[in-house]
């Protein structure tokens, strides 16, 4: 695919997305396009949907979608189970990352690049060749090596389980990575340490989507697009300097905004 | 309870105790007062409190009566990676010298089978016995009795590291029937054994198999036992006093078994001794898995623990019954008990008693149960990776599980029994759910 086409083609295309948690709509018509090396960044206030967001795109399924499509490398991605979105490139950096007593880091890792691999009918990696790459991307992320042979994020700290989220994009490859939240828990050198793991994996066709309640992060990971995610809907987008703005007035515009309509709606 | 389901049971034992009469007195007597007993209470039915959770309807019948017979041949297994350059074969329940290797036994340990042992010296056999098993009415111990024929007696004295290979296999491929093992362990002198404990068989057969032990002062006893697939009913009890600064270890692991009644009762006798008691078992179909604990804390400073983990799927059941009984001169125990089974099917079922009775005031003693399907979290998690929803469900099988053989040392061996619980986990489309 030549850099022509890139600009032409979008990796993912969300179109009036409706999903629902337990019978509650969260998200309410969602637009979003997102071009290949993009970095999009989505804010918003608590509840707005954010990480709803980003777990329909992981497929999770807690989320009922209503309504809408999602068009992803021009497949239906609405239409794949989470390891066929996995396989297919989309990555999601969990919030909390979930702990796994009993299995190893190592050993979790070389099965999800395999199953990754064997999707894409790549032959699986052994033992040794595995750690070479790991190792590599370990120091990408800052992490200690002890940590592979722990079990997934079981005692991890904070930091530790983000990096560890990061380690394993970097070792999936994705296409689209989706950041939930990523500085959430973080103090300012965890924060910046993670933001140079995103950043050393920024470039070429590799798209981001960073979810955020903070400006913060985005000093370090620095967004082509900003979008405010308002009880469901993009309700503004803008570049970078949005961010800033955002974190001047906070979101209290928002809420009044909403308070005024349902005045109206009221009277 | 029914006498007629005990017909075919009664008919054998009155027959065994007038065969056997005049060998010796107090095992006559012994013999004797077992099957009154037995013909008193037979089999418990499931209004029995301690049976409550294993249904013993299909062993009262008729097919498990008869004894196994003296000759059989080793079911074929794949062999497990034991380290124990000794091996002791017993099939139907008789220890089998041409098929057991003992050559590389050390000086302080000795290995004899107890039918040879009873015929040279039965005296000092029967008390040891009357001492490390004492009478009691238990349908299995009665019939032990009853049926006492062979089985083994390891002692071991003065310091000695040895690793031991036991394999009790059941071929019951002629005729169904039953065999009856009673073993005996005695360590002293800072004596060190490791036993892995094998258990197959073929066709329908019950093994019956009991011990007796005495850990002495700052011994050391680990044992790893490993239920094959394949086996169908077992009842196997342990009786083990431990002695101050000494360990009692054990590990049971298995899958594929009709029905496995487990039982331990260990009592802490000397301070500072310790009990360690760990089970992982994959279950499937109409199998039953029953583990049936009790820890005596009888002195002061002891610890105990224990870790018992089941997958359950099929319509199988699993049971756990843990007492940790602490005395009253029992102070400074320290005593953890844990039972966690997962469910991968909506008519498995899992039934959890945890029992404490505390009489000493500084104690600590922990216990916790958790029964629950697969974590929905942790599914998404691997998913989320890439990996496929069925291989994710056996990562997280294989993760719950592991806990239980983390302290294994034998590397080759703990993959071994991971590997043999993971391939008996039904896939999600059969679990039954």
């Amino acid at each position: 695919m030549s850099a022509h086409e890139n600009e032409e083609k979008m990796i993912l295309d969300v179109n009036n997305l409706h999903a629902s948690v337990e019978g509650s709509p969260i998200l309410k018509g969602l637009n979003l396009s997102v071009k290949p090396g993009e970095v999009h960044a989505i804010m918003g206030p608590n509840g707005s949907g954010k990480s709803t967001f980003a777990n329909v795109l992981a497929g999770r399924e807690d989320y009922t979608v209503d309504s809408g499509s999602v068009s992803y490398s021009g497949l239906d991605l609405l239409d794949l189970d989470p390891e066929e979105r996995a396989c297919e490139g989309i990555f999601l950096a969990f919030q909390y990352p979930v702990s796994i007593p009993g299995i190893s880091n190592a050993y979790f890792l070389r099965s999800a690049l395999n199953a990754v691999r064997r999707y894409r009918e790549e032959s699986e990696v052994d033992a040794v060749d595995f750690l070479q790459l790991v190792r590599e991307k370990m120091k990408l992320v800052g992490m200690d090596e002890k940590l592979l042979q722990r079990s997934v994020n079981d005692g991890f700290s904070g930091g530790e389980k983000k990096r560890n989220e990061i380690l394993q994009m970097a070792v999936l490859d994705p296409k689209l990575a989706i950041l939930d939240e990523t500085d959430s828990g973080l103090d300012i050198d965890a924060l910046r340490i993670v933001a140079e793991g995103v950043n050393a994996l920024r470039g070429g066709d590799r798209a981001f989507i960073v979810v955020t309640h903070y400006q913060r992060l985005l000093d370090y990971i620095v967004p082509d697009h900003v979008h405010v995610l308002s009880e469901g809907q993009i309700v503004r987008s803008g570049d970078k300097t949005l961010a800033h703005e955002l974190e001047r007035e906070g979101y209290s515009w928002l809420e009044s905004g909403h308070a005024r309509e349902k005045t109206q709606e009221a009277s | 309870m029914s006498t007629e389901t005990v017909d075919p049971w009664h008919a054998m034992l009155s027959q065994q105790v007038a065969d056997s009469a005049g060998a010796h007195s107090s095992l006559d007597q012994r013999r004797q007062s077992a099957s009154e007993l037995f013909q008193q209470s037979g089999f418990p039915t499931r209004k029995h409190e301690e049976w409550r959770y294993t249904p013993l309807k299909s062993v009262a019948q008729g097919e498990y009566s008869a004894l196994l017979p003296a000759d059989g041949a080793l079911p074929g297994d794949d062999e497990l990676a034991t380290t124990s350059d000794i091996r002791i074969v017993l099939i139907n329940g008789r220890f089998r010298d041409d098929l057991s290797d003992l050559t590389a036994l050390p000086d302080e340990v000795s290995i004899r089978g107890l039918a040879g042992m009873l015929a040279e010296n039965p005296d000092s056999v029967i008390e040891s016995i009357d001492r490390l098993i004492p009478s009691e009415d238990h349908p299995f111990q009665n019939l032990a009795d009853v049926f006492l024929c062979d089985g083994l007696v390891i002692d071991a004295q003065g310091e000695t590291d040895a690793r031991i290979h036991i394999v009790h296999a059941q071929d019951g491929s002629a005729v169904s029937g039953s065999s009856h093992v009673s073993g005996l362990v005695r360590l002293s002198g800072g004596a060190k054994i490791e036993i892995l404990e094998e258990f197959r068989s073929r066709g329908t057969t019950l093994a019956n198999i009991r011990w007796g032990m005495e850990i002495g002062s700052g011994c050391e006893f680990s044992r790893q036992r490993v239920v094959r697939p394949g086996c169908d009913v077992l009842y196997h009890g342990t009786r083990v006093q431990v002695e101050g600064k000494a360990i009692f270890r054990d590990l049971i692991a298995g899958s594929g078994a009709r029905l496995v009644r487990n039982e331990i009762h260990a009592i802490l006798a000397g301070p500072e001794g310790h009990v360690d008691l760990l089970g992982g078992y994959v279950s499937n179909g109409d199998e039953i898995v029953d583990h049936h604990t009790v820890i005596e804390h009888a002195v002061e400073d002891c610890t105990s623990r224990e870790i018992y983990r089941g997958v359950l799927g099929g319509g199988s059941r699993g049971a756990f019954t843990g007492m940790i009984h602490v005395h009253q001169d029992a102070q400074r125990t320290d005593a953890e008990q844990s039972n966690d089974a997962i469910l991968l099917s909506r008519s498995a079922e899992m039934n959890t008693r945890p029992r404490l009775e505390i009489y000493a005031d500084d104690v600590k003693c922990t216990h916790g149960a958790t029964v629950g399907e697969l974590d929905d979290e942790s599914l998404f998690y691997l998913r989320s990776r890439g990996v496929g929803l069925e291989e994710a469900r056996r990562m997280l099988v294989r993760a719950f599980t592991a806990e239980v053989f983390k302290d294994l040392e034998n590397e080759a061996l703990k993959e071994q029994f991971i590997e043999q619980l993971q391939e008996a986990m039904p896939a999600a489309g059969e679990s039954g759910s």
